[in-house]
């Protein structure tokens, strides 16, 4: 316990430290404020914006985005991953074409979402399924094959038909690999929306930092980051919670 | 050998049993010309350094594996994987962690008996039997080594089988724990007199402590080069059995036996 507090004090200072340190070199000019912003100015704007509503109304369009496209990009992958474990033909047809397209740079087919969806909320949710849907997949894929041999084995030697194998060894094994994905493609959906905000502008939190960057306002973008990583910090505890909940292996089928 | 047993009907008949497999290129003879009978209720257990096919021969009796060449028989028939009538127990627990201790025996248990009531009590007598009572709800990652085991132990047994086919069960627990586990195997064996069990084992005091007869096999290709009875007393006590010379004698002649 006495550590752990240490440790925790120890961090604050060395934010503490870090952040008088830009306030000063800001406040004597050491290095440009215009770009590098002023750690007292920024949380100010912070605080402004979030009583005015900016930052809220940004959040939240941001965020029915992540909803919808980790949703979707979730649900496909699962559905996906189960097929090419059932079939493992269809696998090995497929496999060669999505590590292609997982290789390629998703930043890329944003103007192309743009083009196909227009500058709305389908073009953020297209680019947020495009990551998602295959750091779920890849994750999926990965769990379903780490199942204990034994356990296969077991099953064999008592006869068990393939479709409980299945249900009962093959899903279960990779629980806990499903939701490594969630929690990782959550934070990589938000990365793909954020960037497509950036592109394509709209309402959303992306589109405050290109507004802020644009028109050199460092401290704007400074106190936008700060709602990005309450966001992405706060989702990815939610998910590590929910993961650690279901560590204790609650029976998922019934007996 | 005790051919003209009459019991052999139901026992296990292995006759000029050969196998091999492909491994890089290469041809490796598993088993050559074994022959063997058990008559039912024996305990028998198969020992040989690592390599010498006691494994392969007991995946071939629990249907795990095809003979290549020979005569296998269990109760007359062929063995399968998933007879009803054999049950394999694995080196490691094999227990799956997402389910409680009773959930993983009921995994094998719900194979052969429909009524869920009756389930219910049996895992319960069994968790009684290994001295897990209180631990029907926990999970495999609660339990120590040993006591998983035990619950791989209760699983095992819980079918009923005729035929137990037991692989290096104890050899990851320690010493103490293993003693305490072999007794355990010794009770649970000694309630159901019918039942054959046939244990591979490289631990030869537990081969001669729980058996009633050993099969000494030799390096690869793997035959048969020695079978001594054990006739030490039963109802056995393995922790009893670690001061009787009778007991040290018999471990030391398999050992010369095994040309170690």
């Amino acid at each position: 316990m006495n550590t752990r507090l240490g440790i925790f004090v120890g961090r604050s200072l060395v934010i503490l430290a870090w952040g008088l340190i830009w306030e000063l070199t800001a406040r004597y000019e050491l290095l440009p404020p215009a770009f590098t912003g002023q750690p007292s100015v920024f949380l100010q704007d912070f605080v402004e914006h979030v009583a005015d509503g900016t930052f809220p109304t940004a959040a939240l369009i941001t965020l029915q985005a992540v909803a919808v496209a980790f949703t979707l990009g979730g649900v496909l992958a699962i559905l996906t991953a189960l097929t090419m474990t059932v079939f493992p033909t269809v696998e090995r047809l497929f496999s060669p074409i999505i590590d292609a397209l997982n290789a390629l740079p998703r930043v890329a087919l944003i103007p192309l979402f743009i083009l196909w969806f227009g500058l709305g909320m389908l073009q953020k949710v297209a680019s947020g399924v495009s990551i998602m849907y295959f750091v779920l997949l890849s994750y999926t894929l990965a769990g379903a094959k780490a199942t204990d041999p034994d356990h296969l084995l077991l099953a064999r030697s008592l006869g068990i038909p393939r479709w409980r194998v299945f249900n009962q060894i093959i899903i279960p094994s990779a629980v806990p690999a499903i939701f490594a994905g969630l929690r990782l493609g959550l934070i990589y959906t938000v990365l793909g929306v954020i960037t497509a905000e950036l592109i394509a502008g709209g309402k959303g939190l992306g589109t405050l930092v290109s507004y802020y960057s644009n028109t050199f306002d460092p401290n704007g973008v400074f106190a936008t980051l700060i709602v990005l990583v309450i966001i992405t910090s706060t989702l990815s505890a939610v998910m590590s919670r929910i993961e650690r909940s279901i560590g204790k292996w609650r029976d998922p089928v019934q007996l | 050998m005790p051919l003209a047993d009459p019991a052999l009907g139901g026992g296990i008949r292995v006759r000029k049993l050969s196998h091999d497999y492909q491994r890089d290129e290469q041809r490796i003879e598993a088993l050559s010309d074994v022959n063997l009978d058990i008559p039912v209720g024996e305990f028998v257990a198969l020992v040989g350094t690592s390599g010498c096919g006691k494994t392969t021969l007991l995946d071939i009796l629990s249907g795990l594996l095809e003979s290549l060449q020979g005569e296998v028989l269990l109760a007359g028939e062929p063995p399968s994987a998933g007879r009803p009538d054999t049950a394999r127990m694995f080196a490691r627990d094999a227990l799956m962690p997402w389910r409680t201790a009773a959930q993983n025996i009921d995994f094998a248990l719900a194979t052969r008996v429909q009524d869920t009531d009756q389930r219910a009590q049996r895992i319960q007598q069994l968790l009684d039997a290994v001295g897990l009572e209180e631990f029907a709800d926990a999970y495999p990652g609660q339990l120590s080594q040993g006591m998983r085991q035990r619950v791989a132990l209760a699983r095992t047994f819980s079918l009923q089988s005729k035929f137990v086919m037991l692989d290096e069960p104890f050899g990851a627990v320690d010493a103490m724990t293993k003693i305490s586990l072999q007794d355990q195997l010794v009770e649970l064996w000694e309630q159901t007199p019918s039942t054959t069990v046939v244990l591979v084992t490289h631990d030869l005091g537990e081969a001669v402590a729980l058996s009633d007869r050993v099969i000494v096999m030799s390096p690869r290709p793997g035959r048969i080069v020695a079978d001594v009875p054990i006739d030490l007393p039963r109802p056995r006590s393995v922790k009893a059995l670690q001061s009787v010379s009778e007991f040290h004698k018999l471990v030391a002649q398999l050992w010369d036996e095994l040309g170690a």
